[in-house]
């Protein structure tokens, strides 16, 4: 079996769709090739995460304006659709294809739409929510870093659920090593953000912090794979 | 003198001293046997890359007069499996791939004796990493949790050493050209090379503890004593160095 075949299996055992005959052929091919495996590993970590949180997440602040927002832009886009050249592009042979999904699929794919339009939703109100008043560059460079913050604490949480799921596996002097080094980790941040509370602007503070926090996400990483 | 030997064996604590002797003495050979030891030698060329995945153990590596490479470890449990796989160029030992959901594997001790040119990658998530002897265009010694690195005698381009808990040292020379890079979370890190070291470097520590000894001058920038920038000689080579809780100092050799 190669890589290809296999990877399109991958997805119908996470859906549960496999027939045993195929089940087996993927499971000898996965004990051989570790890159299979991984794929094998995060997605089915993946639609894992996106069932335990359905129905969790916030809804985008201020919803009407956003989808004004979008039907606007795929309005202005139409005028350039029709008098587009016959030759289809790689867009358009993208979007002509026909997707068949099946139910975690579907479920996976409006979650991560749905996170991924919360996400720009924020990020916009934040940078942009003044509608003219020009924020004060202080203002602008903390809500920066808030941004900047926020989208790596978003990353954070999904690799502490992945955390959370392994370490039943784990042997008591594991989990006591991760949570001495996690929490030597967490008094680094702690103390890059007091400082910024207290000194906005203050440089060293935030490559600090932006350290620590990439840090703490390889940290997770690592001990997320045993 | 008979009757008083047989009472004393026959009594309840003589009972329970021997078999707790026999018990000491059987044990320690069952605890010996339980680790398994493993040796292998690899002929190799004389720049060779030894890439080295650990999951928990010291490492040692150092350089011996020999193109070829002896790999011996200690392995602890029975369950765990290290399967060192040799291209043209390269040595490579990846225990975290070769056991993956085998559970908890123990530790693994590594001793490497290499050629002296090799390029050495080392990774562990915890455990101490030993590297000694060695000039090369890579010395790479990460530790994932805690661990000490100690880096002895190192001609290196490119160094990089970090952990999240221990201390860091190196001993050796900075190349013209070269990249050198040193972070720990809680540790202190200390430098040692020779007084004529050109190199520009940028070190932080926010708790304020950075010590350049001979290596300060009065170019050098300093940001409210967290972190100093700047260049000592004519700056070829460049030295980052981040320690959050732990001293930085710089030693002449």
């Amino acid at each position: 079996m190669n890589c290809e075949t296999c990877q399109e299996l991958i997805h119908d055992l996470i859906d549960g769709s496999i027939t045993q005959r195929d089940e087996f052929t993927l499971n000898t091919h996965l004990k051989d090739c570790l890159d299979c495996d991984s794929v094998r590993q995060d997605l089915a970590a993946i639609v894992g995460f996106c069932h335990t949180q359905r129905g969790q997440y916030e809804a985008p602040p201020n919803e009407q304006a956003l989808w004004l927002r979008i039907r606007n832009v795929i309005e202005a886009e139409l005028p350039s659709a029709v008098t587009a050249k016959p030759q289809r592009s790689f867009f358009d042979r993208l979007m002509g294809r026909s997707w068949e999904l099946s139910l975690p699929q579907l479920a996976a794919s409006t979650v991560a739409i749905v996170l991924l339009v919360s996400l720009v939703t924020v990020v916009g109100l934040r940078r942009w929510g003044g509608y003219g008043v020009a924020p004060a560059p202080a203002q602008v460079e903390a809500s920066n870093v808030n941004d900047r913050i926020w989208q790596r604490r978003q990353v954070i949480d999904y690799w502490n659920q992945r955390i959370e799921l392994n370490k039943a596996r784990w042997s008591p002097e594991m989990r006591q090593t991760f949570e001495r080094n996690m929490q030597v980790i967490d008094q680094a941040v702690a103390n890059s953000l007091d400082e910024l509370k207290r000194n906005p602007h203050d440089e060293i503070s935030e490559q600090m912090l932006n350290e620590s926090l990439n840090d703490k996400l390889a940290l997770l990483k690592e001990f997320s794979d045993l | 003198m008979k009757t008083s030997f047989l009472t004393w064996r026959s009594s309840a604590p003589a009972r329970f001293l021997a078999v707790g002797a026999l018990l000491a003495l059987t044990s320690l050979p069952f605890n010996v046997t339980a680790q398994q030891q493993l040796s292998r030698r690899y002929t190799a060329g004389k720049d060779v890359r030894i890439e080295l995945k650990n999951i928990s153990g010291t490492i040692t590596v150092e350089s011996w007069n020999k193109n070829e490479i002896r790999l011996t470890a200690t392995i602890e449990s029975k369950k765990a499996q290290v399967l060192p796989k040799q291209t043209d160029q390269s040595l490579v030992v990846d225990v975290m791939s070769d056991n993956r959901g085998r559970g908890d594997i123990g530790y693994i001790n590594f001793k490497l004796q290499v050629p002296v040119n090799s390029s050495i990658d080392l990774e562990t998530m915890s455990g101490n990493i030993n590297v000694a002897n060695i000039r090369s265009g890579l010395v790479r010694a990460h530790v994932s949790t805690e661990g000490d690195i100690i880096l002895s005698n190192i001609v290196a381009s490119k160094v990089v050493a970090q952990n999240v808990i221990g201390d860091i040292f190196f001993d050796g020379e900075f190349s013209s050209g070269g990249n050198y890079e040193f972070k720990s979370n809680k540790g202190n890190i200390t430098i040692r090379i020779p007084a004529n070291s050109d190199f520009h470097f940028v070190a932080s520590s926010p708790a304020r503890r950075i010590a350049l000894n001979d290596f300060w001058n009065n170019n050098l920038k300093s940001h409210d004593g967290r972190k100093y920038e700047g260049y000592v000689g004519d700056g070829r080579s460049s030295v980052s160095i981040i320690n959050y809780s732990g001293q930085i100092t710089f030693m002449r050799r």
